[in-house]
This record gives C-alpha cells, sequence and structure tokens, in this order.
C-alpha cells in the first residue's frame, strides 16, 4: 500500500512524524485531500482547521491545527502549525473557558476593529476544539 | 579565645553560603536542561518556516510593496531588549547592558531616537535607572515561562511600532548561545526584513523548484511572514534564556569553589590557633609544675 509521511510540527513539540494512508485538511481556500504521491504543494492552513488522517490500518483520527501552513515535497506532508491536538487530547474544561472569554471580548468590540477579528477567530477555534473534541468522545456534536 | 570563637563563626558561614551556591548552581544546571530542551522542541518549527520562506520569497514578485521590506530614512531606533528578571548570573546582564548604552549614545549622539521594548526585569530597572524611556516592559508571562505565544505578542508589538511609523529601524539586542562557556551580546536587524534568516543553516533540505500553491504566492507569503517573524523573536528569547542559565551556573560554580577553598583556608587558621593555646595552656603546666616541685 502506497504511504505519504505526515509530520505535523508546532513550535512546542513535533506531535506526529510517522507513515499513514493519506489526511485531508482544511486550507483557506477549501478542503484538500492528500493522498501518497501528491504533487509538490504549498498552501496555508485555515486558522481553525481540523485534520483527519487515514491511518495505515484504515482508521481514521482527527487534529486540531491552527494558523499553520502545508507543504508537500517528495511524498512529505510536512503540516506547520501554531497549535496542534489529537481530538482525544482536547481538554473540554478549558475550551469552554476560551469560548467565553473570547465571547465576552466580541461583545464589547467594534465589529470593523481588527480586535474583533482576532477575537471572532479565537472563538472559532474554540469551537472548531469543541466539535473536534465531542465527535471524538462521542457525545455528540453541538 | 574570642578569636577562637570568631573563627568558628566565620568557617559556619562561609559553608552556608557554600551550601546555598551549590543548591543555586544544581537549579541553574536544571533550568538549563529544560530551556535546551525547549529549544530542541523548537528547532523543526524554526526548519520548515524558514525553508518554506525561502522557497516562497523567490515567488513573489515586488517584494518592495510589503511595508515590511521597505527601509525608510531612520529617525528612531527601537530595541527589543532580553535581559534576565534575576541577578546573580556572572556578568550576563552587565555585559548586555554596557554594549547597549554604547549603542544607544552613539545612535544618540546622531540625533537619532532611541526606544526600548524590554524583557526582563533587570534590563528595565537598569535603563530606567539611567534615565531612558521604556516603552514597553514584558513581565507576563515571566522570560522563563515565556512560550511561542509571549512570543507573538512581542511580536505584534514590534510590528506595530514599525507600521505606526513610531520607529523605522527595530533591532534585536539579546545574548547569543554560543557553548557552555561563551555567551555574546548580539545585536541584530529585525525591521525591516533585509535577509531571511533564523538558526543555523546546516538543515537547509533541497526542494524541488516546481511547486503548486495555493491560494496564490502573496497570500501565503503574508501569512507566513508574521510567523517567521515570531520565530526570530522567539528564538532571541530563547538563546537569552539558555544563555542567562548557564551563565548563571558558571557564576555559582565559582562562587562555590571560592567557598570551599575559602573554608579551607578559615580552618588552616583555625586549627593553628587551637594548637597555639593547647601549646601555651601545656607551656603553663609544665612551668607550674616545675615552679612547686
Amino acid at each position: 500500500m502506497a504511504e505519504l509521511h505526515l509530520r505535523v510540527v508546532t513550535p512546542d513539540r513535533t506531535i506526529v512524524d510517522r507513515k499513514v494512508a493519506g489526511v485531508k485538511f482544511q486550507g483557506v481556500d477549501g478542503s484538500y485531500g492528500v493522498l501518497p504521491h501528491h504533487a509538490p504543494l504549498m498552501t496555508a492552513i485555515a486558522h481553525a482547521g481540523a485534520a483527519v488522517i487515514t491511518e495505515l490500518d484504515g482508521k481514521q483520527g482527527e487534529l486540531f491545527v491552527s494558523d499553520g501552513f502545508a507543504q508537500v515535497q517528495n511524498n512529505v506532508l510536512t503540516m506547520v502549525c501554531e497549535a496542534g491536538e489529537f481530538a482525544h487530547e482536547i481538554d473540554l474544561v478549558r475550551v469552554k473557558a476560551a469560548e467565553a472569554k473570547a465571547r465576552e471580548k466580541l461583545a464589547g468590540l467594534d465589529r470593523l476593529s481588527a480586535d474583533y477579528v482576532l477575537a471572532e477567530a479565537s472563538l472559532r477555534k474554540a469551537m472548531m476544539r469543541e466539535l473536534l473534541a465531542r465527535r471524538s468522545s462521542g457525545t455528540g456534536s453541538i | 579565645m574570642a578569636n577562637l570563637k570568631e573563627l568558628r563563626g566565620r568557617i559556619k558561614s562561609v559553608a552556608s553560603i557554600a551550601q546555598i551556591t551549590r543548591a543555586m548552581e544544581m537549579v541553574a544546571s536544571m533550568k538549563l536542561r529544560k530551556v535546551q530542551a525547549k529549544t530542541q522542541a523548537f528547532r523543526p518549527y524554526v526548519d520548515e518556516i524558514r525553508s518554506m520562506i525561502s522557497a516562497i520569497a523567490a515567488k513573489v514578485s515586488g517584494e518592495g510593496d510589503v511595508p515590511l521590506f521597505q527601509a525608510r530614512e531612520v529617525k528612531a531606533v527601537g530595541f527589543f531588549v532580553v535581559a534576565s528578571d534575576r541577578g546573580l548570573c556572572g556578568s550576563y546582564n552587565s555585559n548586555l547592558l554596557f554594549g547597549l548604552k554604547k549603542k544607544a549614545d552613539e545612535l544618540l549622539a546622531e540625533g537619532k531616537q532611541v526606544k526600548f521594548w524590554v524583557y526582563g526585569r533587570k534590563a528595565y530597572a537598569w535603563l530606567t535607572r539611567r534615565g531612558f524611556a521604556v516603552e514597553r516592559f514584558f513581565v507576563e508571562p515571566p522570560l522563563d515561562k515565556a512560550d511561542f505565544t509571549a512570543a507573538k505578542m512581542v511580536g505584534q508589538a514590534l510590528v506595530d511600532a514599525f507600521t505606526s511609523g513610531a520607529v523605522d529601524d527595530v533591532r534585536l539586542y539579546f545574548t547569543r548561545f554560543q557553548s557552555m562557556i561563551k555567551f555574546v551580546p548580539t545585536d541584530a536587524p529585525f525591521l525591516p526584513i533585509r535577509t531571511i534568516a533564523v538558526g543555523d543553516k546546516a538543515g537547509e533540505k533541497a526542494y524541488a523548484q516546481d511547486f503548486l500553491l495555493e491560494p496564490d504566492a502573496t497570500t501565503v507569503f503574508n501569512r507566513l511572514l508574521p510567523r517567521y517573524l515570531e520565530t526570530v523573536v522567539f528564538d532571541a528569547m530563547l538563546q537569552s534564556l539558555t544563555s542567562e542559565q548557564a551563565s548563571r551556573r558558571m557564576a555559582m560554580k565559582g562562587a562555590t569553589d571560592a567557598a570551599v577553598r575559602m573554608q579551607k583556608g578559615l580552618k588552616k587558621v583555625y586549627n593553628r590557633a587551637r594548637q597555639e593555646n593547647i601549646t601555651k595552656e601545656l607551656l603553663d603546666i609544665v612551668g607550674g609544675a616545675s615552679a612547686v616541685s
């Protein structure tokens, strides 16, 4: 079976560095699916993105990735992101706190300011995290 | 006799100082290991970001249009200074700050403004005491707990200062960690961007020149640029932190050694004095006995 090498790198650690069967992720301009022997590619990952990894045995795992870039070279997919977590690692309590904080911030801001955009982005991230965490633990969708 | 007692006291106090400095040395080496692990974990990220940006820089036409690349007449220079929060780390802070002072004085003599962004309480205290205005002093999170988010915050503050025109040249002033015993105060240009380089060049990989770029080079480049700047800042912070801990470890080792040496010397003096006393007493007894008989 054809393999693709996946590396997910964040400033704190390298989360994934192994062979997989395929990866799907959200870029800034839409969804990408990368299979083995993909053509060389470079793109930006959505602010709050989710990646679906198909393991070699066909199992699928979800990964939260944010503010990153993806690059395919020589059958290696490198995702360089600021934050990354496996769906089952996500701490719902912390996510909820982040969401509440973002909402609070949003309420007091002018819709056109740069801070509004930032706060909205952090809200999106919190919500994406929550979605992934719930999906992985089987507690239903939002 | 009073002399003996005094010596005993001194020996005791020197011993307890040695104990404290030894403990501090141990703490510093533990922290040093931690920082080095952090640096190690950060390395792949730096390498990736750098290789991506260098791959893409060639594809972006009209770099000159990006404000961060535009050099302009320098009226005000901004320094981002990284020093330590605590003292007792040898000449780490003074080496850095005296160099900085020299630079700042030169710039002031040329009639330019100098502004400071500071990490580390020692640098803040030093600069304010000498009458320099510190634009922003970062306290939260403290440097030894700083993560990438802190670097992001700093990077943002510096970019804002540059784009708003508050400063026309931003430089990083930090201590480069060259080896366990060598730390070099370094003045590195930051903005406007002149060349793209961070970390060591050893990890440079050969990439295919042709690749798909989605949605387009400029979009990706504009998003990559802030990340790149943050890695440069974080790299400076990590190097300074490593230097600080290594420097503290060295200073504390020196202090422990000196205290141990001093203790040995004092002990010799003490023993000699004690022996002298005993001899004197013996002579007295013998002299008294011979006088009686």
